[in-house]
């Protein structure tokens, strides 16, 4: 895109590329002299004004064409190397030279500023197009959950006495868990939107992978009730550098993923090692797995398969992806030996590492 | 029958006061509103409340510089609310005095469970502190400086302890990363982060049976760690 400062160095690099390239044909044309007719050489200076006029800015142009109307006085109409002029028609050479120089920056910037504008209407259209998909695709989502908590509470508010105790708590029920739902949109949705404007900001930390994980797991310790969930990181894992609120979402969206796509009870592991490749997460579980063929086009967005009465509008494994690639990293899915799918986070091993710290001195130095 | 506890609420959605209204009130608490920072200041100058939970978006100020101000005088618990994916003002308020953060939307057994945590903290910095904790098998004597695992020994370096006791201070409530790196190494150290995490991980693999999956001590990311209360679920 033409940005300001891109404009300011053209402007700046141009005066001495004019002089440069006027220089380059005033040899050029030196050495063909012997071949060349007068007007072949008027043509070697337009060559050079041409291409100057359309790479840099006005000022360069001009320069471009004053110094190769000064270059061909001096260089090649009599008397040579003086500014003077013995025959008028080349006046009219020398003013020829100037005004296409002119008119050629002029057109260049024309083009310039065609060009910026088709590639701003391009990008509106584009914007334009992922709202409209977006918002249709998001106006369902985010209304059958309200649908749903609109129906319970007022079901409670005009029933309210005529309903069983059960029937009451199953009203309540459904206005926790469909409002849950809509938070979780919510927050996917402005993910989405922050990954897709470039937004989303990586702030790195040196961290224990084993630590993310674990926060991802306290957060869903109510959905994950019930299942056998193991855990294989060993000690001797590196530290990563990563934004942890970030990975910490990755991981929460895998995991509560393969809750959502597997029985409920089902287990889950989650393993680590170090590869030549970089530090390596699996999520693995035993659903009934990613069917062969599919396993891109889940990270697609609103990507949903085939599972009925699974809620979610699709985006928690490209927002996953998008925030593992921010990080030079990728996420990938493959089927399990055995059964299930396995998701695999792979983030770069970084430069060095921190040494790790000392044993410092305490505040108050007080031993045990 | 004692009133219960006083509780200031600094709050400007009405939705959010209505439920607030509701449920603290059902659970004995006393409840003065505001809907402002001046409002607040106001309500700070007539009345002395035990708790106070003060939304952080408010329309005419800032809830930071409210916890600033209001620690000049007073220790009274503090609790933030605050959206998601503001960490960085959380953690602000933390560092600026509050005692605890909530995050919006959040569900009446969380509230709960801070507001006592924190009342607690309050009467109990009038007591003397406890000399043993006992936490779901960890049990941490202060006094004799022995903390053991279901009655096995755990073998702590000092900072690993420092770290532990300075949780176990807080038992219940989060602690930021710079408090923790201040109680324990100085404010020189106040930004190594690193150090923090690296020796964390070293104490949870010592305290926890399964480190990635913690039950106490847990990691709330861009925020801070906490001692979980097992009293509190």
């Amino acid at each position: 895109m033409d940005t300001q400062s891109e404009a300011r160095e053209r402007r700046r690099a141009g005066y001495p590329q004019a002089v440069a390239l006027v220089a380059a044909a005033t040899a050029l044309a030196a050495l063909g002299r012997p071949f060349l007719a007068l007007p072949d050489v008027v043509m070697v200076y337009l060559l050079a004004i041409m291409v100057v006029a359309v790479r840099y800015e006005r000022g360069a142009s001009v320069l471009a064409s004053a110094l190769s109307v000064a270059a061909y006085d001096l260089f090649f109409i009599p008397p040579y190397f003086t500014f003077a002029v013995h025959d008028a028609h080349n006046v009219l050479s020398f003013v020829m030279m100037f005004v296409v120089g002119q008119l050629l920056s002029a057109l260049a910037l024309r083009l310039r500023r065609g060009e910026r504008e088709a590639r701003a209407a391009a990008l509106h259209a584009r914007t334009e197009q992922m709202r409209s998909t977006l918002l249709s695709a998001v106006s369902h989502d985010l209304r059958t959950p309200l649908a749903a908590i609109t129906g319970a509470a007022t079901t409670l508010r005009e029933d309210g006495p005529g309903l069983s105790a059960s029937q009451r708590e199953d009203m309540v029920d459904t206005i926790c868990e469909e409002a849950e739902r809509l938070e979780r949109l919510v927050s996917n949705l402005l993910d989405m939107t922050r990954l897709e404007s470039g937004a989303m900001t990586v702030k790195r930390e040196w961290v224990p992978l084993e630590e993310v994980v674990g926060s991802a797991l306290t957060r869903l310790e109510r959905r994950l009730h019930g299942r056998a969930v193991t855990t294989a990181l060993p000690e001797a894992l590196p530290l990563v550098s990563i934004d942890p609120v970030l990975l910490e979402q990755v991981f929460v969206n895998l995991i509560e993923n393969a809750t959502k796509y597997t029985p409920p009870g089902s287990p889950l592991e989650l393993r680590a090692r170090c590869t030549t490749d970089g530090v390596e997460l699996l999520v693995a579980d035993r659903g009934p797995g990613v069917p062969p063929g599919l396993e891109e086009r889940v990270f697609e967005r609103f990507y949903r398969g085939i599972h009925v009465g699974v809620g979610g509008a699709g985006l928690g494994l490209p927002i996953s992806r998008g925030i593992v690639e921010a990080h030079g990293g990728t996420l990938t899915v493959r089927a399990r030996e055995g059964g299930g799918a396995e998701f695999r986070v792979l983030l770069p091993l970084p430069g060095p590492m921190p040494a790790p710290p000392p044993e410092p001195s305490l505040a108050d130095a007080e031993a045990p | 029958m004692t009133a219960g506890p006083l509780v200031l609420l600094v709050e400007d959605e009405v939705p959010l006061r209505r439920f607030l209204r509701t449920t603290l009130g059902a659970h004995g608490f006393r409840l003065v509103e505001a809907s402002s920072v001046a409002e607040a200041e106001l309500a700070l100058g007539a009345q002395s409340p035990e708790l106070i939970l003060l939304d952080l978006g408010l329309p005419d100020g800032d809830g930071v510089d409210l916890t600033r101000r209001i620690r000049e005088w007073s220790a009274v618990p503090i609790l933030v609310l605050s959206a998601r994916g503001r960490e960085d003002h959380k953690v602000e308020a933390l560092d600026a005095g509050a005692d605890d953060y909530l995050t919006k939307p959040f569900g009446v057994e969380e509230l709960l469970a801070r507001l006592r945590v924190a009342l607690r903290h309050a009467s109990a910095s009038r007591a003397p502190d406890a000399a043993v904790l006992e936490l779901d098998g960890l049990r941490i004597d202060v006094a004799r400086r022995r903390v053991t695992l279901r009655g096995a020994e755990v073998h702590l370096t000092p900072i690993e302890y420092r770290l532990l006791t300075t949780l176990a201070k807080h038992l219940g409530r989060v602690v930021t990363q710079q408090q923790l790196l201040t109680e324990v190494w100085g404010h020189a150290h106040a930004h190594h982060t690193h150090y923090l995490r690296v020796y964390m991980a070293a104490l949870r693999r010592k305290i926890e049976d399964d480190p990635a999956r913690p039950k106490l001590l847990r990691t709330e990311q861009g925020v801070g760690y906490r001692l979980r209360d097992p009293r509190e679920g």
